[in-house]
């Protein structure tokens, strides 16, 4: 019987990339809102940094979508 | 007229045993979505079971697609008949309880492979199946899929707590459990649409080969629909005490952690399903889940892995074994198969009742990281309310177990 290794690679390289982009995404997005947060409470200007952190946020969510489409067969 | 009238009734009990086949795989597998959630308490634990139900039910109808066959390639298809499929089933079911009885997760597809195989090798004999097959399909993915989800979770792991190392808690707290609610909503409903179809594939099989369904059609709406309900219903009665021992016994998990986790249980079980190599939703969490806890420095409770590394490597023998002598009696006709029903009834009561002595579920689930069976502890005898006396053992037991939590 033969043993698909080259999938077997595939699908862990693509799994582990994904959790950590994901992670990443997510962590740093939590990050950026919260200095934004604690900056505004001290009354300074944080704009530019909020605005960062939701859109990294934002991509998290698409990779959600896409999940969400992967999971889905109606969608392909 | 007979024979017409037996052929019925065996496949209506087919059918009743897959949708509760269906039921335990969906019970025994709720945790693997939402053990960490309820964990952490991103999700309460009711809440938790209802989502999965909902999604699995959406997922299961949204995929039906069936496989054209249940033998996974281990034998050849032609040996495929009702009473194997029925004892196969039996396994299967047989084996999903046990494990719950100890907390064990372990995958519903090789139990339901075992059973089968088990069922083949009494009918065709042991030259039947594929031995190689067993290695691709059931060996390597077993070892696989705790190794790339418990890397990926390792790695996503420490990289939330280094970003996040400066965030004040209640503000990366209340993220992190966003992050661990979708990605474990991802894994129920991608569990619908994997594990949903085995037993539409499964019923529909059986409807084929009665002649009461033309060969090469889909599944019937009510098919559908009755596997969506079963796989939904089982997910929502919680397998509270799989959902202890993955929330709980292997690890502590922290908020971060859980999301890390919930992260690469989706990434890695959405890649294997669709980039050809298969692996067990089961095993995956585990490994994410063990991953996560490696990957924060935390004590991991390895004598748990342990456990449940030899309960993935009975699953198949042990599955096998019940679908084997359940084949003895299964082309038995009427009487085998009205037998079968009785020592399953049975089987369940028995369990049942052994799992009442240390209930769990979803009011207790986090109390503890142990799943108790039996005499497991003294605390089966303090709590017999035959013996004296019932309270003080109690009292002095439970705090006790609290701070060793």
């Amino acid at each position: 019987m033969h043993i698909d290794w080259s999938a077997l690679v595939v699908v862990a390289v693509v799994s582990i990339v994904t959790s950590v982009i994901f992670t990443i995404l997510l962590a740093a997005g939590i990050r950026l809102v919260s200095i934004a947060k604690i900056k505004s409470n001290e009354g300074g200007s944080s704009a530019a940094i909020v605005s960062v952190g939701y859109v990294l946020l934002g991509i998290a969510g698409l990779l959600v979508l896409f999940g969400i489409y992967v999971i889905v067969p109606q969608f392909h | 007229m007979g024979t017409d009238v037996t052929e019925l009734f065996v496949v209506i009990t087919v059918i009743a045993v897959a949708l509760i086949f269906d039921f335990t795989n969906g019970f025994h597998d709720s945790a693997n979505a939402m053990a960490g959630p309820v964990a952490t308490g991103a999700l309460r634990p009711r809440t938790a079971v209802i989502l999965g139900a909902v999604l699995n039910l959406v997922g299961a109808c949204l995929s039906t697609e069936v496989a054209k066959t249940i033998s996974g390639g281990f034998f050849d298809d032609s040996l495929i008949t009702v009473p194997i499929i029925l004892a196969g089933l039996l396994g299967a079911i047989l084996w999903n309880l046990m494990t719950w009885l100890f907390g064990m997760p372990s995958s519903s597809s090789h139990a339901l492979f075992g059973g089968l195989i088990g069922a083949v090798v009494v009918g065709a004999g042991i030259a039947s199946v594929n031995g190689w097959v067993i290695v691709s399909k059931v060996l390597l993915p077993a070892i696989v899929a705790p190794l790339v989800a418990g890397f990926a979770a390792a790695w996503a792991t420490r990289l939330a707590y280094g970003i996040t190392r400066r965030t004040p808690s209640v503000h990366s707290n209340t993220g992190f459990k966003y992050g661990q609610a979708f990605t474990a909503s991802m894994v129920a409903l991608a569990h619908g649409t994997s594990d949903g179809q085995k037993t539409m594939g499964v019923i529909t099989l059986v409807l084929i080969a009665a002649g009461l369904q033309a060969s090469g059609t889909g599944p019937q709406l009510w098919v559908i629909i009755a596997a969506g309900v079963a796989i939904g219903l089982g997910t929502y009665s919680g397998g509270w005490r799989i959902m202890r021992t993955m929330g709980k016994g292997i690890v502590e998990i922290e908020t971060p952690q859980g999301a890390a986790s919930g992260a690469a249980t989706s990434a890695t079980i959405l890649a294997s399903a669709h980039l050809g190599f298969g692996l067990s939703t089961t095993h995956v969490s585990t490994g994410s889940i063990l991953g996560s806890g490696v990957g924060r420095g935390a004590e991991v409770r390895w004598s748990v892995a342990r456990r449940m590394a030899f309960a993935w490597l009975l699953t198949l023998p042990g599955a096998g074994l019940v679908g084997g002598l359940a084949a003895l009696l299964a082309d038995k006709g009427t009487v085998g198969v009205v037998a079968l029903m009785v020592l399953l009834t049975v089987a369940c009561l028995v369990i049942y009742v052994i799992s009442r002595r240390h209930k769990i579920n979803h009011a207790n689930v986090t109390d503890s990281h142990e799943v108790l069976v039996l005499a497991a502890t003294p605390t089966a005898y303090a709590d017999d309310p035959r013996l004296e006396p019932p309270a003080k053992p109690k009292k002095i037991k439970r705090p006790k177990a609290k701070s060793a939590a």
